[in-house]
C-alpha cells in the first residue's frame, strides 16, 4: 500500500513535468523539448553562477534555434504553464478540502458558488481599477468575497451537523444566482475594455498569465496548500461525523472555520488571474479517491498534483484545439466536469435511495 | 497545545460523575436532577423506557451537550476544564448510529481511534492497540472491507473497535447491542466485563434488561429524566419497580442455576398458538 501511494505521487510528478514541457513546446512557434530543457539549464546556470560567483557546468543542451524562441518561452509560455500549475493545484486541493469539511463528495468551489463569490471581488476591482494593495489587489479582493461566500454557503447548507446533497446543491444554485447578479452589475457598469476582460474572464482563461500574476498567486497557493496538508489528519476524523470527531479530540468548530479560510485563500488565488475554471475540484479528488482511497494525507497532495496536470492539459487543449484561437479554459473543464457531476449526482442519489 | 496526559485510576475510584444534572433540549426538560457516579473497574448499565434520558445522560458524560445546571465531572474536574484532546484521552464513545462520508476501510477507521495519542509517547503502542481492539471486537475477518459495505451489526462492531483502540479508561457505549445478533450481544457484554476487570469503567445504555442483569455491576434506572434507582442488578431490577417505570407488568424470577434475575414482560394474548 505504501509503495502504491509513493507510486501515485511519483507518477503524478512525472506526468506533471512531461505535460509542462509539452505545453511549453506547443503553440504557434513549436519548440522541441531538448531546446526547452537547454533554455532552462542555461538560465539556471547563469542564475546560480551570478549568485555563487563560481563557474558551473550546467549550461548544457541546445538553445532554441528560432530567434524569438527563448523569448516566447520565458515571456509567454512559462508564466502560463506556471500559473496553470498554481491554479490547478489550488482548485483541486480546495475541492478536496471542501468535500472533507462538508462531508459531501459533491462540494466543489464552482458548484456551491465559492468561485463565483471570489469572482465578485475580483470583477469589482477590475471594473473600478482599484490598486490599494498593488499587484495583490485582485487576489485579496477575491479572497475576501470568496471567504464571505464560503461562510454563507456553510451556514446555509448545514442542518443538524450534516450537509445533505440536495441542500448543498440548491444552496449552490441560490448563491450562484446572487453572485452572477453582482458580476453582471459589474459588467454593466464597466467600460468597454474592462467589460471584454470580464466576459472572457468569467469563462476562465489563462490568456493573461504573466510573471507578475504568478508572483501574486504564489504566496496564496503555498500558504493555502501547506495549511490544507496540515489539516489532512483531522479531516479523516471529520468523516466520522462531527460528534465522533469531537470524541476523538478534534475541535470541530475551529477546524471548520480554519478550513473555510484556507478554501477561500486557494480559490481566491486561482480565480484572481484566471477567472472561473469549474469542476477541477470535483473531478480530480474523486479520481484520486478511486485510485488511492479517501485518506486525506494522500488525497490532498495527490489532488494538488492531479489538478495541476488537468489544468495544464485543459489549457493546452484550449489554445490549440482551434488554430489561432484561445478558447476559454473554463469551457473545456466544464465540458468534462459537467457530465461527471451529473454522473456523481445520479450515483449519490441511487445510493441514498432517492431524495423525496 | 496544552495536553495533560491521564494517570491510570485505581479500581473503585470515581472516574466520572454527574451532580444534580439538569438538561433541557428545545425547551423540554430531558434530565431533571440526576446524580450518578461512574466507578473504575465496574460496568454501569443505563436502562429505562424510551425518552427517559439515557442517551442524553450519556451525551452529557461525553461533553456533547450544554448543561443547564448541575455538573458533569471527568477525573474529578468539570468537563469544561478539559480540551477536546484531553477528554479523548480519558473517555471513548461509541454512538448508536455510525455513518462515514467517504469509503474508508475498517482498518483505517479503527486506526482513527488512535488520533488522541498522536505526538505523545503512547503513539508507539498504536499498532498493538489497533490489533488488540480489532481482535476483541471480532472485526479482523472484514478489516480490509469498506465500511459502507458492512451490515448493521458489523458496523457496530467496527465502532466498538475504534472506541477500544482509543484505550481510554472510560468507555461510553450508547446501545452497542441494538444491531447485534444474540451471539455478538453476549460478546460485547463479555468484552465490557473483561475491560472492567482490567480496571476500566464501562457505561452502557441498554434496552435488554436481561443483559443488564447478567453483566452489569451497577444498574441505573432512569424514568422521566430522573434516577429511579441505582445499585446492583439483584437489588434494583425488581418486578415492582420495573412494572412502574415501564408502565407494563413485568415479572422477575431468579435464574434456577445462577440466581441472577430473569426479567420477562407479561404477554397478553400470548399462549399456545394454532
Amino acid at each position: 500500500m505504501r509503495l502504491r501511494k509513493a507510486g501515485l505521487v511519483g507518477g503524478l510528478v512525472v506526468v506533471l513535468l512531461v505535460m509542462a514541457v509539452v505545453a511549453a513546446g506547443v503553440g504557434q512557434l513549436p519548440i522541441p523539448a531538448s531546446e526547452i530543457l537547454g533554455s532552462v539549464m542555461h538560465r539556471l546556470d547563469r542564475g546560480l553562477e551570478g549568485l555563487l560567483h563560481v563557474r558551473l557546468p550546467l549550461d548544457v543542451g541546445p538553445m532554441p534555434r528560432h530567434p524569438q524562441g527563448d523569448n516566447a518561452l520565458w515571456k509567454v509560455r512559462f508564466p502560463r504553464v506556471t500559473l496553470a500549475v498554481l491554479v490547478g493545484a489550488s482548485l483541486a486541493a480546495a475541492g478536496a478540502l471542501m468535500q472533507g469539511i462538508f462531508g459531501n463528495p459533491l462540494a466543489e468551489p464552482s458548484v456551491v458558488g465559492v468561485s463565483s463569490g471570489a469572482a465578485v471581488g475580483a470583477s469589482l476591482v477590475i471594473v473600478t481599477g482599484a490598486t490599494f494593495l498593488g499587484n495583490w489587489t485582485i487576489a485579496a479582493a477575491a479572497f475576501v468575497t470568496g471567504l464571505i461566500t464560503t461562510l454563507l454557503v456553510h451556514a446555509l447548507s448545514r442542518a443538524g451537523g450534516k450537509t445533505e446533497v440536495v441542500t448543498l446543491v440548491l444552496t449552490g444554485i441560490a448563491v450562484n444566482a446572487l453572485t452572477f447578479t453582482l458580476i453582471s452589475f459589474a459588467t454593466f457598469i464597466a467600460n468597454t475594455s474592462a467589460r471584454e476582460q470580464l466576459v472572457f474572464w468569467q469563462l476562465g482563461s489563462l490568456n493573461g498569465a504573466t510573471w507578475q500574476a504568478v508572483a501574486a498567486v504564489l504566496p496564496f497557493t503555498i500558504v493555502g496548500l501547506a495549511a490544507a496538508f496540515a489539516l489532512s489528519h483531522k479531516l479523516d476524523l471529520l468523516s466520522l461525523g462531527d460528534r465522533s470527531a469531537a470524541h476523538l479530540g478534534v475541535d470541530v468548530e475551529r477546524l471548520r472555520l480554519f478550513a473555510i479560510v484556507v478554501v477561500a485563500l486557494l480559490v481566491g488565488a486561482s480565480v484572481a488571474f484566471s477567472g472561473i475554471i469549474g469542476f477541477v475540484g470535483l473531478v480530480v479528488p474523486h479520481l484520486i479517491r478511486m485510485i488511492a482511497g479517501p485518506g486525506h494525507r494522500l488525497l490532498l497532495p495527490a489532488s494538488a498534483l492531479g489538478g495541476a496536470v488537468l489544468v495544464i492539459t485543459a489549457d493546452l487543449i484550449a489554445r490549440t484545439l482551434i488554430r489561432n484561437a484561445d478558447l476559454p479554459i473554463g469551457m473545456i473543464t466544464s465540458l468534462v466536469g459537467a457530465p461527471f457531476f451529473f454522473w456523481l449526482l445520479r450515483r449519490t442519489r441511487t445510493r441514498q435511495g432517492g431524495w423525496g | 497545545m496544552r495536553r495533560r496526559l491521564p494517570a491510570r485510576l485505581d479500581p473503585g475510584t470515581t472516574i466520572a460523575a454527574v451532580r444534580e444534572l439538569h438538561i433541557r433540549l428545545g425547551g423540554t426538560k430531558i434530565l431533571d436532577g440526576v446524580t450518578l457516579d461512574v466507578t473504575a473497574g465496574q460496568v454501569l448499565a443505563l436502562v429505562g423506557p424510551n425518552g427517559a434520558g439515557k442517551s442524553t445522560l450519556l451525551s452529557a458524560l461525553c461533553g456533547d451537550l450544554p448543561i443547564d445546571s448541575g455538573q458533569a465531572l471527568l477525573y474529578q474536574e468539570p468537563l469544561a476544564h478539559w480540551s477536546a484532546v484531553e477528554m479523548a484521552m480519558r473517555r471513548a464513545v461509541m454512538l448508536q448510529q455510525a455513518t462515514i462520508s467517504f469509503p474508508f476501510t475498517v482498518a483505517q477507521i479503527v486506526e482513527m481511534g488512535r488520533a488522541p495519542w498522536s505526538g505523545t509517547g503512547r503513539a508507539d503502542a498504536d499498532e498493538q492497540a489497533i490489533r488488540t481492539a480489532m481482535t476483541l471486537a471480532d472485526v479482523i475477518p472484514f478489516s480490509e472491507r469498506v465500511f459502507s459495505s458492512l451490515s448493521g451489526g458489523e458496523r457496530a462492531r467496527v465502532s466498538l473497535a475504534r472506541a477500544l483502540a482509543q484505550q481510554s479508561q472510560l468507555l461510553l457505549l450508547d446501545e452497542p447491542t441494538a444491531a447485534l445478533d444474540l451471539h455478538h450481544q453476549e460478546d460485547v457484554l463479555q468484552l465490557a466485563r473483561r475491560q472492567a476487570a482490567t480496571g476500566d469503567a464501562v457505561v452502557i445504555v441498554l434496552h435488554d434488561l436481561n443483559l443488564a442483569a447478567g453483566y452489569a455491576d451497577q444498574v441505573a434506572i432512569l424514568s422521566n429524566g430522573q434516577l429511579a434507582a441505582c445499585g446492583p442488578p439483584a437489588e434494583v431490577l425488581t418486578a415492582e419497580l420495573l412494572s412502574d417505570v415501564y408502565q407494563h407488568k413485568v415479572e422477575v424470577w431468579p435464574h434456577p442455576a445462577t440466581g441472577e434475575p430473569v426479567i420477562l414482560p407479561q404477554r397478553q394474548g400470548a399462549g399456545p398458538r394454532r
